[in-house]
């Protein structure tokens, strides 16, 4: 890879440098997939993604890029919203999910009371984690978004060292954004 | 010129014009609002960004961009896309258990209904909202 002097990573070919043996993106960024870095390099620029890598703990830096892909993918795919979307999208989801699980207990419940027999109800674990948002005082914004928009195609993310299609993060978007009529931060 | 510089012209030490892209967006009043988008991004990618985006749409923008670099600021490897992964792991285990529950659900009114027919209802109506169950949470 870096310095070898015939293949130089990504960035580098991006930037037209020499790539160094000790080039801060040579492991990232191959030079076998120039887009990757090219979102990056356009959204959060080449000089703030090293500094970023550089703060980091060798062993957290494939981690931080892959998320820093799937950010700058997401912003590429909504510029107005980003992750943003995504997220407000997810709560809305999480939301319907407990009401209909509400709606299922209910209706075991009612009919147990109607029949007055003891059947035992299905362990619900709680959920609503708390916990998740409770770092983020910024989440608050959030939770004024109720638009009911059914869940579309949704896949998991995975921090993994895999090699997907996708720059090593699966492409959570997969329809045309609509979060524009999301008043997300009222 | 402004005769009260935009947080961004601040913090940048420079005039601010009567035209700044960034005025509006970042008012003095919070300069580390500006401090942290500028970390992450860069400022000249802020206004690429936000020169591409219809006025309406900017504050928006401005918005979401502020909370992403502030979750990436307080979680340098993750940023908010742990929020995302979070939350789909939330999804999984909700319609796990919202599949488990509608199935139960399902059995109980099918034993009620052969003991009593009144609950036949019951049972087809569970049935069809187990099928719906699916239909409107695409994964």
């Amino acid at each position: 890879m870096g310095g070898n002097g015939s293949s130089p990573c990504a960035a580098c070919k991006l930037l037209r440098r020499r790539c160094a043996k000790d080039c801060i993106f040579a492991p990232y960024f191959p030079s076998s997939d120039p887009h990757k870095f090219a979102i990056v390099h356009k959204i959060f620029g080449a000089s703030n993604v090293g500094k970023m890598l550089q703060e980091l703990p060798e062993q957290q830096r494939e981690d931080a890029v892959n998320s820093l892909v799937y950010e700058a993918s997401a912003r590429m795919k909504d510029p107005v919203y980003g992750c943003v979307g995504a997220i407000s999208f997810l709560q809305d989801q999480v939301s319907h999910l407990q009401m209909q699980l509400a709606v299922a207990q209910a209706e075991i419940l009612c009919i147990q009371m109607q029949q007055d027999q003891p059947v035992p109800t299905p362990q619900i674990e709680h959920f609503a984690s708390t916990h998740r948002h409770q770092d983020h005082q910024q989440n608050s914004l959030f939770y004024h978004s109720r638009n009911n928009h059914l869940p579309q195609q949704q896949q998991h993310l995975n921090f993994a060292s895999s090699s997907s299609d996708d720059h090593s993060i699966q492409d959570p978007f997969k329809r045309e954004s609509f979060y524009g009529h999301h008043d997300l931060f009222s | 010129m402004n005769s009260t510089r935009c947080a961004a012209c601040k913090y940048l030490r420079k005039k601010c014009p009567p035209d700044c892209i960034f005025s509006p967006l970042f008012p003095a009043s919070d300069p580390q609002r500006f401090a942290h988008i500028h970390r992450i991004y860069g400022a000249g990618n802020i206004a690429r960004m936000l020169q591409k985006l219809p006025a309406h749409l900017r504050a928006q923008a401005a918005e979401s961009l502020s909370f992403e670099a502030r979750c990436r600021i307080e979680d340098p490897v993750y940023g908010c896309v742990k929020i995302i992964s979070q939350l789909q792991q939330e999804i999984f285990m909700a319609q796990s258990q919202l599949a488990k529950t509608l199935a139960q659900f399902q059995v109980f009114c099918n034993s009620l209904s052969i003991a009593d027919p009144q609950f036949q209802h019951a049972a087809e109506a569970s049935s069809s909202f187990i099928d719906q169950g699916p239909r409107s949470n695409h994964l």
